[in-house]
């Protein structure tokens, strides 16, 4: 069973390599068989991977099949490296990968691009599965990079608008300054450490650097840039919203469920590292607590429902690194399958809705589509009620409540900690009920041919298969996004196993203190929803004038700068982007080259001088002979 | 003195180069063919060819005072006849296209031919003098041969006026050196400076003087003024042997004089020549930058090469001789080549083809000529499998040997900047014709300029490839005068 | 050795000289009296009829340079035939070449028409 290993970043590469060879020439439907069928048979060859996994011992797993790079000092292999971690990352990823590519069959069906786009989202899974399954940080890195291409190239998907592509282009350069750290974190640890493997590397870490020590911090750092960069953390979280130009699916999968998740992945997966630089750690915690906080005050004021699902998700990955920081470790990757599962249902089921009103976004322009998509409207509910973490009955209460006993029992400011995810948690229900209750209650707004709004596929015509491979996702996702919380609880089941690759985190020793803790949380995400309610739930039917509808409860300029996400676009623009646009405007006249061009200017110069010495006169000739013949004479008799 | 018969056949190549001039004086009052003419002269500097090796056999020997028949002598005189045909093979195409007899022309190309062969072999300032004015006054009337041509008689009359300046100049400083030392032999005045005192004002005034003569007839800055313009305005065919033949053989009396009078050693004379080296190199590169003339932009181009011949003389010791025998041997098939392109297209052209303009697309309408004007340029410009490149490597080797780096920096220099006006002539050939084109139907008719350039082109690429048969002649040669 | 050029020096001081105390007698000593007829051009006692600077045919050029050419050959010929002791028989042959060198010469300058002045 584990030698399918290998087939599980194999199948969607295929796929991905047929789709962009045939270069589009495949009817739209082989292209959907080949497109979503590789990522099911790799959540397939997943699923029996883990049952093999499962069934033995639970230790690594650990296979190479060719040298990559073999110089005197370095060994590298492509090799794959399953453990407890890496196993849970790409079952969520097959599976929520899978889920999400049969919607896009129906979401993408009649676009031009269609087989590029599932060539793209292939090559996608398949980078992410290298990243999660390298058994070395080079390959990690070329995942990791391949990653961050399908992000860029699916980000401008719909190339033809130049939005697009400047949000592609944002995207690649924010998370490009972070990779660029982490290359040289990875080259810091080849040359001080002498590998790159990372069980190997973590070992003689741990063995020869001493806790706190100057290269510890060094490298951890750098590894942390990479994984702010590329999990949209602060400070380089700008791009992540302006993802959102992407197609949902891709919102869905890349921007919310596994890509920007890759960060934390890379902090647990090198978390020995992180153990050796507590100050680091700490400060994943702080830009964690941070990062939730800000995005989730940012979310309050967006009106374009995909923006609010992105600073949502900014917010969660927030989460997941305050956890991490704190050493809650299995709490993260907990978070992180849960929140993979219910943001990957936010976003499809805010794409249905996006399709069912042509491509509508602003919230303000929806409204009481209860009724009309009842079963969008479940399902989003569901999801959102996850993200909320309603008590009991959905899974992201469990994994939030993981996280915050995991802060609250961390020595260095825990309370603080705790504190922001409590403030977060109960905007984070402000938030996704204002959403909900603007979306889906009240009157209906505009949209008067929206009425019959039906799935459809992109030709226009409702069709049985297209219906099915939309909701079938969102069905499936919605009841992950309840059940999936029980894995963890009340038995321990996924903290045990995660405990076989990542250190146990000290629970809270008292009881009493852990059960208030999450009465506590409840009460927060509940009272979050009441205040919702009263703020934003559209009473009585009553039509209101749009200025009023929305308007926001709070001061303008807070929600201003709220919606502008805190302003660091400005800022970034000003303390970057400018300066930079500034020094490529003066040097776009190539100044290096005016050394040349001015031997150049120089010579021209001077011929211009000497052909003056040309004036074809006989006696300026003569005159000449004698001037030469002075100084000969000169040299002859002077020296 | 006695006469031998040894005497003889070591002058052999001078008699019959003098022979020939009386045999080509008489043919051109009583034949009126320009077969018979033409054909006669290239049998007589043929044959002054073909004495060489029998003259060979002899030396080196001393011909009275004035002329001293050694390896080195035979080797230029072969050098220069052999241009001096080239010449007449350019011109003979030339003048029939301009309707001119031909007879006059090959008195005067003997001549001068003659005046070449007796400063290759001088080993006297009589001599000297006496080769210099053959080659001068011979010049004077083919400079000015198309007397209808206004430009020909302006050429003509700055080369005379100027020319006579610089002759008195050379006389004046042979007096001086006279004054001072009582003789005019090379091999005496090495004796006798070094007993009288070096700093002497006569000998440095006199050599000075000397200089600034010999400086003017190889255009060297700032006695090259008039180089261009006499370049521009001459008939193409004489420009070619301007560039070459009066060239080379000034140079080789130079170089003659400096072995043969032990001239190294006096540092003045080589701070002097080094500076109208480096002058020119720069200068005559500068100059030919943006030039729009083809015919001027080679003149500037031979002041530069001249400049770097210089440097390799210069540089002094055996690896001078040898390179600048080579260089010289480079530069005349290379001028020659160029020049005679230009000489070819000018043929039976009205104020003959000049301007780059006129040489916009030659490819397209006389891909051979563009052939062998690319190859010519390359080898001017020194890129690889030409002559040219060995030259100007040898020039490098010499003057690194000799530790001249100033001067090394200018050849570099000077050859970088030459490498631009090179290949801009070079794509001229290549562009997209436009509406300018030369008359080239009657040039064609021209199979002995043709010859000259096959033999050029040959020459040029195989002793560019094989430059170890050339070196080897010199190497035998030159190093016999002992 | 120098001073072997003394005469030479004295020659060229005393011929310089002689023209400017000339000269210079005349300006000073001269009664300076200039009137129309004075300051014109002075030709053999009558009014110049013309300008000095007209035409005239080239071939007055040729035939006189040819003269000289021929003129010229004289000035070899007398400090040869003076010192014909002393040169013997290879002065006459060498004179003899020279001789026939101008011989060709003036055959080619008949021949080309040079000598006819139509």
């Amino acid at each position: 069973m584990l030698d399918m290993l290998w087939l599980v970043p194999l199948l969607p590469l295929a796929g991905s390599a047929i789709l962009m060879v045939t270069r589009g020439e495949l009817s739209a439907r082989t292209v959907a068989v080949i497109g979503a069928g590789s990522v099911g048979l790799s959540a397939v060859a997943a699923l029996l991977v883990a049952s093999g996994f499962l069934a033995s011992d639970g230790d690594t797993v650990r296979s190479g099949i060719a040298t990559w790079i073999a110089s005197d000092r370095l060994v590298l292999r492509f090799g794959l490296h399953l453990d407890a971690l890496s196993l849970v990352m790409i079952l969520v990823i097959t599976l929520v990968g899978f889920l999400i590519h049969l919607y896009s069959t129906a979401y993408m069906a009649g676009d031009e691009g269609f087989s590029r786009f599932f060539a793209y989202m292939n090559l996608f899974t398949a980078a992410m599965l290298v990243l999660v399954l390298a058994d070395n940080l080079l390959l990690l890195y070329l995942g990791w990079e391949g990653v961050g291409l399908c992000s860029y190239l699916l980000i401008g998907f719909w190339y033809k608008d130049p939005a697009n592509g400047y949000a592609a282009r944002k995207a690649f350069v924010v998370t490009r300054a972070g990779d660029t750290a982490m290359l040289i974190g990875l080259l810091l640890l080849a040359t001080s450490l002498g590998t790159l493997e990372i069980a190997e590397l973590l070992e003689r870490a741990e063995s020869s650097w001493a806790v706190g020590s100057g290269i510890a911090t060094a490298a951890a750092a750098l590894l942390l840039a990479g994984a702010v960069g590329k999990s949209a953390q602060l400070p380089l979280q700008t791009w992540l919203p302006d993802a959102m130009a992407g197609p949902t699916p891709v919102s869905a999968l890349i921007h919310a469920a596994t890509m920007v998740t890759a960060g934390v992945y890379l902090i647990a997966r090198t978390h020995t590292l992180f153990s050796l630089a507590p100050d680091v750690q700490l400060a994943v915690a702080v830009i964690g607590a941070l990062t939730l906080l800000g995005a989730a005050f940012a979310a309050l004021a967006q009106r374009d429902i995909k923006r609010i699902l992105a600073y949502s998700t900014m917010s969660q990955i927030g989460y997941m690194f305050l956890a991490l920081g704190v050493g809650a470790w299995s709490a993260a990757i907990f978070h992180f399958m849960t929140h993979a599962f219910f943001k990957a249902l936010l976003f499809l089921a805010a794409g249905a809705l996006i399709l069912a009103l042509h491509h509508e976004q602003d919230i303000f322009r929806m409204g009481g589509l209860r009724r009309r998509l009842p079963a969008v409207f479940w399902t989003f509910l569901i999801g959102a009620a996850a993200l909320a973490s309603v008590p009991l009955v959905t899974s992201g209460f469990y994994s939030k409540e993981q996280i915050l006993a995991g802060a609250w029992a961390f020595d260095r400011g825990g309370a603080l900690l705790g504190l922001a995810g409590l403030v977060a948690a109960f905007v984070t229900s402000v938030y996704i009920f204002r959403a909900v209750f603007i979306v889906f209650f009240g009157p209906q707004a505009g949209h008067g041919d929206a009425a019959d709004v039906a799935l459809v596929d992109g030709r226009g015509e409702s069709t049985r298969g297209g219906r099915i491979a939309l909701l079938l996702p969102l069905v499936a996702l919605a009841m992950l996004s309840i059940v999936g919380g029980f894995v963890d609880a009340p038995a321990s089941a996924f903290s045990d196993f995660m405990s076989t690759a990542l250190p146990r985190a000290e629970t809270a020793e008292n009881e009493t203190a852990a059960v208030m803790l999450e009465i506590t949380a409840a009460i927060v995400s509940l009272a979050g929803i009441v205040v919702a309610y009263r703020l934003f739930f559209p009473h009585g039917g009553r039509v209101k004038a749009p200025a009023v509808r929305e308007r926001a409860p709070w001061p303008a300029a807070l929600d201003r700068l709220w919606a502008s996400g805190w302003g660091f676009d400005r800022a970034y623009d000003a303390l970057f982007v400018k300066p930079f646009v500034a020094i490529a405007a003066a040097l776009r006249g190539d100044p290096v080259d005016d050394a040349y061009s001015g031997v150049a200017a120089g010579l021209r110069a001077a011929w211009r001088g000497a052909a003056e010495s040309q004036t074809g006169e006989l006696r300026w000739y003569a005159a000449g002979m004698l001037a030469g013949l002075v100084i000969v004479l000169a040299v002859a008799l002077l020296l | 003195m006695t006469f031998t018969s040894a005497h003889l056949v070591a002058l052999l190549p001078i008699v019959v180069l003098g022979g020939a001039a009386i045999v080509v004086l008489l043919l051109a009052a009583f034949s009126p063919s320009r077969r018979v003419t033409t054909g006669a002269t290239a049998i007589a500097l043929a044959a002054t060819l073909a004495t060489l090796p029998i003259a060979a056999r002899v030396i080196p020997l001393d011909v009275s005072p004035l002329i001293r028949i050694d390896g080195a002598a035979l080797l230029y005189t072969g050098l220069l006849v052999a241009c001096t045909l080239g010449v007449l093979g350019l011109s003979t195409a030339y003048l029939k296209g301009l309707g001119e007899s031909v007879g006059e022309l090959c008195i005067l190309l003997v001549t001068a031919a003659l005046g070449a062969a007796v400063l290759s072999a001088s080993s006297h300032f009589a001599s000297l003098f006496l080769g210099i004015e053959l080659v001068s006054v011979s010049l004077f009337a083919l400079l000015a041969y198309a007397r209808d041509e206004k430009p020909n008689l302006e050429a003509s009359l700055k080369y005379v006026i100027l020319s006579g300046v610089s002759s008195a100049f050379l006389l004046f400083g042979i007096a001086l050196v006279y004054t001072e030392l009582g003789t005019l032999e090379f091999a005496r005045i090495a004796e006798l400076v070094p007993l009288e005192s070096a700093s002497s004002v006569y000998i440095a005034g006199g050599l000075g003087f000397v200089i600034a003569g010999i400086a003017f007839k190889m255009s060297l800055v700032p006695f090259h003024l008039w180089t261009p313009d006499v370049y521009q305005g001459a008939p193409a065919p004489i420009t070619a042997f301007l560039a070459t033949v009066s060239k080379g053989a000034v140079f080789v009396v130079l170089l003659r004089y400096f072995m043969l009078a032990d001239a190294y050693a006096y540092r003045p004379l080589i701070v002097a020549l080094s500076l109208l080296a480096g002058a020119s190199m720069l200068l005559g590169n500068v100059l030919a930058l943006l030039q729009n003339n083809v015919k001027r932009i080679l003149a500037y181009s031979s002041i530069a090469h001249i400049g770097y011949l210089l440097v390799a003389f210069i540089a002094g010791g055996a690896v001078a001789i040898e390179s600048a025998s080579y260089y010289l041997a480079a530069y005349l098939a290379s001028s020659i080549g160029a020049f005679g392109v230009v000489a070819i297209l000018s043929s039976g052209v009205e104020g003959e083809t000049q301007t780059l303009r006129e040489y916009r697309g030659l490819y397209w309408r006389r891909p051979w000529l563009a052939a062998v004007f690319s190859l010519m340029l390359l080898s001017l410009a020194g890129i690889p499998l030409t002559m040219g490149f060995v030259a100007k490597f040898y020039v490098v080797a010499a003057s690194i040997d000799a530790s001249l780096w100033v001067l090394l920096a200018l050849v570099i220099v000077g050859s970088g900047i030459g490498l631009f006006y090179y290949l801009r002539v070079l794509v001229t050939l290549y562009l997209e014709p436009d509406d300018v084109t030369p008359d080239g139907a009657r040039a064609a008719a021209a199979p002995s300029g043709h010859v000259v350039l096959a033999v050029a082109s040959v020459a040029v690429i195989w002793l560019g490839i094989f430059p170890a048969q050339l070196i080897d002649v010199v190497r035998a040669l030159a190093f016999t005068n002992g | 050795m120098l001073a072997n050029y003394l005469p030479i020096l004295i020659f060229v001081i005393v011929a310089a000289g002689l023209g400017v105390v000339l000269l210079g007698i005349g300006f000073v000593l001269g009664r300076g009296q200039k009137d129309q007829e004075k300051l014109s051009a002075y030709e053999c006692g009558f009014e110049a009829f013309e300008d000095t600077r007209n035409r005239f045919d080239v071939r007055y050029y040729l035939v006189a340079i040819l003269f000289i050419l021929f003129d010229l050959e004289l000035a070899f010929f007398v400090p040869w035939a003076v010192s014909l002791d002393a040169v013997g028989l290879f002065g006459i042959g060498a004179m003899g070449v020279f001789l026939a060198l101008l011989v060709v010469g003036f055959i080619y300058e008949w021949k080309k028409g040079a000598l006819e002045w139509d």
